[in-house]
């Protein structure tokens, strides 16, 4: 990846006629990638025999896209999450006046070039395999959404041109000149936004399909582009990308902490997972919330298509889902308490946290637990059925969403002890305020604990309703527990600095362990997504008509995503390690 | 340094296959899609009970919300009785009729305790035809001991053959650019120009694609050259259909979105869109360059 390591040589404040060279190699690099794709694309189909589908050897079909299509996908949202974590990060620089932040962003910003070269060949190889190995679908897709072709391409090479010259002119525009560059980083990360809207185009047509007729012609392009799932995908990937981003760079710390030499790299490196993981689990938190509303969306498209994502073939992938959400929790509570430990002041706060891990661990077995238990004939006699006659009242929604909820308080909780380890509020009204902050936990808990008992008495349709007033408590007793906690802890008296870099290994291992649980999370969760249209490429308009049209089990399913997240952290090492390299070489210094 | 990446790869490998591993432990079955049944008048009750059943288990996705059989789904209503029930749930009307407004307009009647959420069955997702509405119907009375009294008609058939014409874009396309006007083909169609109904039988596709872009390509003896207008400027794909339908007609296989490249078409314009930015670029780079120089 040459073109990445010409732009980290550039990020040192040269002319502007260097910045555009350089930003113009990124262009041709991208030109040429796209001509060689139309080249092979076009190539192949004019030579193989025409035919709806085209096998692939060995791999298959299906197998070869999804890998592909999800590879993609992750380093996707890795570029997208990469500049908004980027953009905050030095946001917060300029108001704190904390070079550090700027430090901070910039040497995310380095990682994006190489991460921009991956990601686009992963896309041109999907493009190939799915022009190739699915002619008849990807013939209907780019003949009715034509327009969102074009703009799809202006549209990368627009991020191209933006995200390079927001990394070439980093030191060119400190001081004065710092505001445009916050400009330039705004417009990377809605360009960006605009190129992740345009492509959910495609996959979110494909789940609900709208805005055509009978015969499958497209009668009205922007009621296809504005379908039930669109938005809700496009909220959902956003906070996702931004967690995603947030976990990987986080990830990235924790290597370079493990390889640190001195113990001043190690404070940077600790602070930096710290900053990577805070914005990590503050994008994560909202993420369930998002999840419902593309829950509800699907359900409103399809009783059928919702039925048998949430009860039907897909059901047990969501107690699998759980496992992995209850697991980050737990990770990301550890690595804050962890983190504690090198707060002078945070010894006040550890009485809390038995009491916590309590509430994340029955969250977590609430959550975990399935409707329907596998059972023999003979223990399901006993049960009276599939449901236990006591652990099945756990199986359902109604206490499954009360878990949640309560595991996202608990872990908002443990954020805003590590906030306010190390200080001690000097304002008059301190008591009062934390007396409010206690009683908006607790009311949040209460309404939580209501609903969710309350639910079991109710219709279904009913119990849909009252999920709403439990996410509406838990978020309005956040927003009024920050409101009081940022005037409160203004001046506050500082018991004693952080002791950066005074962390246990084993906290790094919890970074990582939240990067590898996200990601294997996004595959699950992709995997979920594309699956429930099951037999259709174009849910209930166009059928799967190859070999590959079944669902399979959901043993072969998780063995293709674990294949897929190795092979990303395989290719993000190598981006990691060349960026690592480059930094110790004495040119870079 | 390499100690390090071999801990952290170990440590990746250990979590993710602790993933893997749970997910082996769920119960593992495969769906495959439902298979095509052929109805047709000659097909027997007996016969009929058996599609209606698969196509209820199956492309009608009806045990998503409904049992048939001890175990189950109650979503929806208990159909082990639908049979007997069926004629008792609206005063007035029969078994039949009920269950068929059951199937294609379910709001219109609900079962006490059941909320309205079932699509209609000859819409998406489940998409029956007439022909398998009826054959859901005979499996439903089936049930409970009942006799299936439905009777298939050819209307049934028609309306599934006229979806299924409907389905051809490359029909659609003939009748769109007026071809049917002067070419009679699958028996409608004007006499001007000849039939096209076998005109794929000793023509390959490539043939009969530049006939229709450049009829000056080739002319079928016995008619007058000149009066076909060109169609070049018809869009790629629709072309691609109209020769996939005549090439199906003739019995022959053919792909129209197959062998359209899906780029074809768009190649050009994406291309120009790539020269733009890169001479916008460099447009850039030379003013830059000369202000460089200059300074």
């Amino acid at each position: 990846m040459p073109g990445g390591i010409t732009l980290q040589a550039t990020g040192t404040g040269r002319p502007a006629f260097e910045a555009l060279k350089d930003t113009y190699k990124g262009v041709l690099k991208i030109s040429l990638l796209l001509a060689l794709t139309y080249l092979i694309a076009h190539g192949l189909s004019s030579v193989l025999p025409a035919a709806d589908y085209r096998a692939l050897p060995v791999m298959g079909n299906r197998v070869a896209v999804w890998i592909f299509a999800q590879l993609h996908l992750m380093f996707g949202a890795f570029v997208l999450g990469v500049p908004i974590f980027a953009l905050i990060t030095e946001i917060v620089g300029v108001a704190t006046r904390e070079q550090r932040y700027d430090e901070l962003a910039r040497e995310f910003t380095k990682l994006l070039a190489m991460a921009y070269t991956v990601t686009a060949v992963l896309g041109c190889v999907l493009l190939v395999l799915l022009v190739t190995l699915y002619p008849k679908l990807t013939g209907y897709l780019s003949q009715n959404f034509k327009p969102t072709w074009i703009l799809y391409v202006v549209l990368i090479f627009g991020e191209v041109v933006l995200a390079y010259l927001y990394w070439t002119t980093w030191d060119g525009t400190q001081g004065a000149r710092k505001k445009w560059h916050l400009l330039l980083g705004l417009l990377v990360n809605l360009w960006g936004t605009a190129i992740l809207f345009v492509a959910d185009i495609w996959v979110t047509f494909m789940m609900s399909p709208a805005g055509i007729d009978d015969a499958g012609n497209v009668t009205n392009l922007w009621q296809a582009v504005n379908n039930h799932t669109w938005m809700p995908i496009n909220v959902h990937r956003l906070l996702a990308n931004v967690a995603f981003g947030g976990a990987i760079a986080a990830a990235y710390a924790a290597v370079r902490f493990l390889n640190a030499r001195t113990a001043e790299e190690r404070a940077r490196f600790d602070w930096m997972g710290y900053v990577g993981s805070f914005i990590a689990i503050a994008a994560f938190l909202p993420l369930p919330f998002a999840g419902y509303w593309l829950g509800r969306e699907i359900y409103q498209f399809s009783q059928q298509m919702g039925v048998s994502m949430m009860g039907g073939s897909f059901a047990w992938l969501w107690i699998l889902q759980a496992f992995l959400i209850g697991s980050l929790f737990f990770a990301a509570n550890f690595y804050l308490w962890l983190g504690m430990g090198r707060i002078p002041g945070a010894e006040r706060y550890t009485r809390y946290q038995v009491a916590m891990m309590l509430v994340l661990t029955l969250g977590f077995v609430v959550w975990a637990t399935p409707r329907s238990i596998i059972a023999t004939g003979v223990e399901m006699a006993a049960m009276g059925g599939s449901h236990h006659p006591f652990l099945g009242l756990f199986g359902v929604m109604a206490a499954k969403n009360t878990a949640v909820n309560l595991m996202i308080l608990t872990t908002f909780l443990s954020f805003m002890l590590y906030r306010r380890a190390n200080r001690v509020p000097l304002v008059t009204w301190a008591s009062a305020g934390k007396i409010v902050q206690g009683l908006v936990i607790a009311v949040a808990s209460g309404v939580v604990l209501f609903y969710g008992v309350y639910s079991y008495y109710v219709t279904s349709m009913v119990r849909i309703g009252f999920s709403v007033y439990q996410v509406l408590a838990v978020l309005v007793a956040m927003a009024v527990f920050v409101a009081v906690d940022i005037p409160m802890l203004r001046g506050a008296r500082q018991i004693g600095a952080i002791r950066w870099g005074e962390i246990p290994a084993r906290a790094q291992y919890a970074l990582f362990f939240m990067a590898i649980t996200f990601t294997w999370l996004m595959g699950l969760m992709g995997y979920i997504r594309s699956g429930i249209r099951q037999y259709w490429h174009i849910y209930g308009r166009i059928a799967d008509e190859s070999a590959h049209a079944f669902t399979m089990t959901h043993g072969h399913a998780t063995l293709i995503v674990s294949g897929i997240v190795i092979v990303f952290f395989l290719l993000v090492s190598v981006v990691f390690a060349l960026a690592a390299r480059h930094e110790d070489r004495p040119e870079a210094a | 340094m390499a100690r390090t990446f071999v801990r952290i790869f170990a440590f990746m490998l250990a979590v993710v296959g602790i993933y893997a591993y749970v997910g082996q432990l769920l119960p593992q079955f495969e769906e495959h899609p439902p298979r095509k049944n052929v109805i047709s008048l000659q097909t027997t009750p007996d016969e009929l009970v058996a599609i209606g059943q698969e196509l209820t288990r199956g492309k009608g996705g009806c045990l998503v919300c409904h049992k048939d059989a001890e175990t189950g789904n109650v979503r929806g209503p208990d159909l082990r009785q639908a049979g007997p029930k069926a004629g008792t749930r609206k005063p007035g009307m029969s078994a039949g009729d009920y269950l068929l407004e059951s199937l294609l307009k379910p709001g219109e009647f609900l079962v006490p305790g059941f909320p309205n959420m079932m699509p209609p069955a000859n819409r998406p997702p489940a998409n029956l035809n007439m022909a398998e509405v009826k054959a859901v119907i005979a499996y439903l009375q089936s049930l409970g001991g009942g006799e299936p009294a439905v009777k298939l008609l050819a209307e049934d058939f028609a309306q599934a053959n006229a979806a299924a014409i409907l389905q051809h874009r490359g029909r659609a396309a003939m009748e769109k650019f007026g071809c049917i006007a002067c070419h009679k083909v699958a028996g409608e169609g004007g006499e001007i120009g000849p039939e096209l109904t076998d005109s794929a039988a000793n023509r390959n596709p490539r043939e009969l694609l530049a006939k229709i872009t450049n009829p000056k390509a080739w002319t079928v003896p016995g008619y007058p050259a000149g009066l076909m207008p060109a169609g070049d400027a018809l869009p790629e794909g629709e072309v691609q259909e109209i020769v996939g339908y005549l090439a199906n007609l003739a019995g022959k296989g053919y792909s129209a979105t197959g062998a359209a490249s899906p780029w074809s078409h768009e190649g050009v314009r994406l291309g120009l869109v790539i020269f733009l930015f890169n001479a916008a670029m460099l447009i850039a780079l030379a003013i830059a360059g000369r202000r460089e120089r200059a300074a």
